[in-house]
């Protein structure tokens, strides 16, 4: 195979397709940044407190004033995993 | 159950029997909304708490009925409504922890941020040892994209609750958010040590891997999903997608 042969065909051809080799892992990069951005999701929001009866949100009776006010995870009404 | 009786009113003036009139009716359509709101009749409840706030009823009366109007509204899809209710019960009882609970939540719903954060700023003075106070002003700056509180927050609901999962796995979020891998990477461990199967965790903990380069460990952790989320469909679809893109790339 001569020199000039390899300069005229082959180094081009070899350029071409790390180029289109680069392009396609950068193309496939970024769709999976761009998968990863979108999947990471805050936990959900917990649900509303319950009603409160007539007396209102002062005493002990008052379950959903209760659990906005602990300082237990389990108390407040948060979402389990 | 019949109602407690009604003491039988020594007056005969006749805006003092008004007044006992209307308190008497006051409580009754507490009675009635409130069956109506645990058999979820939705309509029925918002009718009665709507009434109770024509009546004009003095504190905790007034706010209570907005709070419970609040929810009915909810699950009538009537957010804006349910936040307005909600806004002028705690400026009726500026203490009302429960009605900025509900109002934060429902803010987040409607995709209201910015209200949000106020309510939860004032929800975190009012009860700064509260874990929903805590949990909620977290999610909100997630959502915002305030990193900086999100782990403040989270990481206070942690020092107070070190074994639950969950803020383990927003406050991993946060710190991915900032670019601390390697805090994230230890976050999303520790929730699945709490709770092996929360798949988000999981999911969560295998982007962390892919971006730190350790793509085998990545893939064996979306492959894990992939086989466990079965109640989360979304989620399953999302993990075979990462898996396969790990291993064609």
């Amino acid at each position: 195979m001569s020199r000039r042969w390899l300069r005229l065909f082959v180094l081009p051809v070899i350029i071409a397709v790390c180029t289109l080799a680069g392009a396609y892992g950068f193309a496939g990069a970024q769709s999976l940044e761009a998968m990863l951005d979108g999947a990471l999701q805050p936990s959900a929001a917990p649900a509303l407190l319950g009603p409160i009866a007539e007396n209102g949100r002062v005493g002990w009776a008052c379950k959903p004033e209760k659990a906005a006010g602990a300082s237990a995870w389990q108390d407040a009404e948060l979402p389990r995993p | 159950m019949y109602p407690t009786a009604t003491p039988v009113p020594r007056t005969t003036s006749a805006p003092a029997l008004r007044a006992l009139a209307e308190q008497r009716e006051v409580l009754e359509r507490f009675h009635l909304g409130l069956d109506a709101e645990r058999r979820g009749d939705w309509q029925a409840a918002s009718a009665e708490f709507e009434r109770i706030i024509a009546l004009h009823p003095a504190e905790p009366q007034n706010s209570t009925a907005r709070y419970d109007l609040a929810i009915a509204y909810v699950n009538l899809h009537r957010l804006d409504d349910a936040a307005q209710q909600l806004q002028d019960a705690i400026a009726r009882d500026p203490g009302f922890l429960a009605a900025m609970a509900n109002l934060i939540a429902v803010d987040l719903d409607r995709g209201d941020l910015r209200d949000a954060r106020a309510v939860a700023d004032r929800f975190v003075a009012a009860a700064p040892d509260s874990a929903r106070a805590m949990y909620e002003r977290g999610l909100v700056a997630l959502r915002l994209g305030d990193s900086a509180t999100a782990q403040n927050d989270f990481g206070r609901l942690l020092h107070a609750n070190p074994a639950y999962a969950v803020a383990h796995y927003d406050l991993g979020l946060a710190q991915a958010h900032a670019n601390r891998y390697d805090s994230a990477e230890r976050e999303f461990q520790l929730a699945l040590d709490l709770a092996p199967g929360y798949a988000r965790a999981r999911f969560a903990l295998g982007t962390i891997l892919l971006r730190e380069g350790k793509r085998t460990q990545a893939r064996a952790a979306f492959d894990i999903v992939a086989a466990d989320a079965a109640g989360d469909p979304a989620l399953r679809n999302l993990a075979v997608a990462m898996r396969d893109a790990i291993k064609t790339h």
